[in-house]
């Protein structure tokens, strides 16, 4: 079974307003009634992502030193 | 000859027989913007000035014979994310009108070392990404195959300038398809490169892990010339890669006889796909059979997966890149631009880190199936160009992308004309992708493809 997050109830208009404010987004309002109608795609988009990847397995794009090394010579 | 659609080769061959010269073909080609690009607003600025100094200055060294290369007095145009020292670089966006870069991109040092002729800035989609956009400061470019349909995005100028004879060869960028997508829809050939093999020192970013920098041309012998000349490390870019640069047009006539391909299953055939697109890519496996490959089935991730890996990624590291501009003049952004980055700024850290930890096991898959095949086979798009209607739903989470798989795994992807919609008379595309750094893979299987074949021959007539 997938181990995603797609079982969480989409978030209200009211709760929308609420992450935005949390964010420092200050809109206006026509502009905040476009994104509540545009939110709940990319919601479920990341709702969607598996989760429960092993402990060692890392990101894609992993920090590389030797690279920063070279910018310096 | 016909001088609008000659390839980068035939000029450079007319030139060598002095058969024409580059002025002769640069006044052609901004006589022909002059007249037809009003209707298609694929350009966002003609340099002419820039382009004429550029031709006579070609055309000295050339008549002197000191050829610089394959790219020496051929005209191109660059998407307008693409910095130029002295000229306007906009992003198509309100944001950055007036902007004027001191420095070239260094792709644009590249083909400037080369001789190439620069005409000028091309249409994208706001900033690489948000668009259609009608709201901007310029229209949106239109597709010369059907004016009122779009050429794609977000390297819609270049795509919509290439089919329309303006310029043989243009610089688009590629974050999620935005080189793919256009060269499908427009019927010309676009390369994504691997991720690192281009510089994108000096163009403005889209996000910081995917974005492409690649050649969009007529043809798969014309992406090797000019890859030929843009590829190569560059210290200052911090995802450049220190590979050796090979000769891309040598390897482009050993054929496809023993190579292995694998036909994603699931992907061009899905739903929601043109109805007349799996028999088109049907008839292109037939071809690379008759020259000898060998094509089986693979099966990898779908892609809804992939989009979503993709998307999330790019929309956070998106609104980084936006963040300020967002806080402090939301209203200068076209609304579908706005409407793409706000997400970011609720995507949370988790999110985003599991999102890059699923690139990794997306890529693995990949790497893995190309241990058994020598590229995967698949449509450079979906469906045919979509019409151009200012209030269509944006469809960048809606719809899942064929281009995006091969944005996730940084694996270079050509995608080139395979045939036409008979109802809609609009280009139908293949898409080839190999392993990194396999550019030479994936550019002989498509000039092998269109030796046998002449779709990417046609050309829209422009009223």
């Amino acid at each position: 079974m997938r181990d995603d997050l797609s079982h969480l109830p989409p978030a209200t208009p009211d709760e929308i307003r609420a992450m935005l404010r949390r964010a420092g987004i200050e809109l206006a309002e026509e502009h905040v009634l476009q994104f509540i109608a545009t939110w709940p795609q990319f919601e479920a988009m990341v709702r969607r992502i598996p989760r429960g990847f092993g402990y060692a397995d890392e990101p894609a794009h992993t920090f590389r030193p030797t690279r920063l090394a070279g910018e310096a010579e | 000859m016909d001088i609008p659609f000659l390839t980068i080769a035939e000029l450079d061959r007319a030139y060598a027989r002095r058969e024409l010269s580059p002025v002769e073909v640069t006044r052609a080609l901004l006589d022909r913007i002059a007249v037809h690009d009003g209707r298609f607003d694929s350009f966002i600025r003609v340099t002419e000035d820039v382009a004429i100094a550029d031709a006579k200055a070609a055309e000295a060294e050339l008549m002197a014979g000191r050829r610089r290369g394959p790219l020496h007095g051929i005209p191109y145009g660059l998407k307008d994310i693409v910095e130029t020292a002295g000229i306007p670089t906009t992003g198509h966006s309100k944001l950055r009108q007036h902007h004027v870069p001191e420095r070239d991109a260094e792709v644009v040092r590249r083909l400037k070392a080369g001789g190439g002729i620069l005409m000028g800035k091309l249409a994208t989609w706001e900033f690489a990404n948000g668009g259609p956009s009608f709201d901007l400061p310029w229209p949106p470019a239109r597709n010369p195959w059907d004016r009122d349909r779009l050429p794609g995005g977000s390297s819609s100028g270049p795509g919509a300038a290439l089919a329309a004879g303006f310029v043989a060869a243009a610089i688009g960028t590629d974050t999620g398809g935005s080189i793919r997508g256009p060269a499908a829809v427009c019927g010309i050939a676009g390369l994504k490169p691997t991720y690192g093999r281009v510089s994108r020192r000096g163009v403005f970013p889209n996000t910081f892990t995917m974005d492409h920098i690649g050649p969009m041309t007529r043809s798969a012998e014309d992406i090797a010339l000019m890859l030929q000349v843009i590829a190569g490390f560059d210290p200052a870019d911090p995802g450049s890669e220190d590979c050796p640069v090979p000769d891309y047009a040598a390897a482009l006539d050993e054929g496809v006889a023993g190579l292995r391909l694998g036909l994603v299953e699931g992907w061009h055939d899905a739903p929601g796909a043109h109805p007349e697109l799996a028999p088109a890519i049907a008839e292109a496996v037939s071809v690379l059979e008759r020259l000898g490959a060998r094509v089986e089935t693979v099966k990898l991730s779908s892609l809804r997966d992939y989009t979503d890996c993709k998307t999330t990624i790019s929309i956070a590291e998106l609104y980084t890149i936006h963040e300020r501009d967002l806080r402090t003049r939301p209203q200068d952004f076209g609304r579908v631009l706005r409407n793409r980055i706000l997400p970011g700024a609720l995507i949370r850290a988790e999110d985003y880190q599991a999102a890059l930890r699923w690139r990794t096991a997306l890529a693995r898959e990949q790497m893995a199936a190309l241990k058994t095949v020598d590229a995967f086979i698949t449509a450079g798009a979906r469906n045919i160009a979509e019409p151009a209607e200012p209030d269509r739903p944006d469809r960048l989470v809606t719809a899942p992308s064929i281009t995006m798989p091969f944005s996730v795994s940084g694996v270079p992807a050509i995608a080139i004309p395979c045939g036409f919609s008979a109802a809609e008379r609009m280009p139908l595309s293949l898409q080839i992708a190999a392993a990194p750094f396999r550019e030479t893979t994936a550019l002989r299987i498509a000039h092998a493809y269109q030796l046998a074949t002449d779709w990417h021959r046609r050309h829209p007539v422009l009223e």
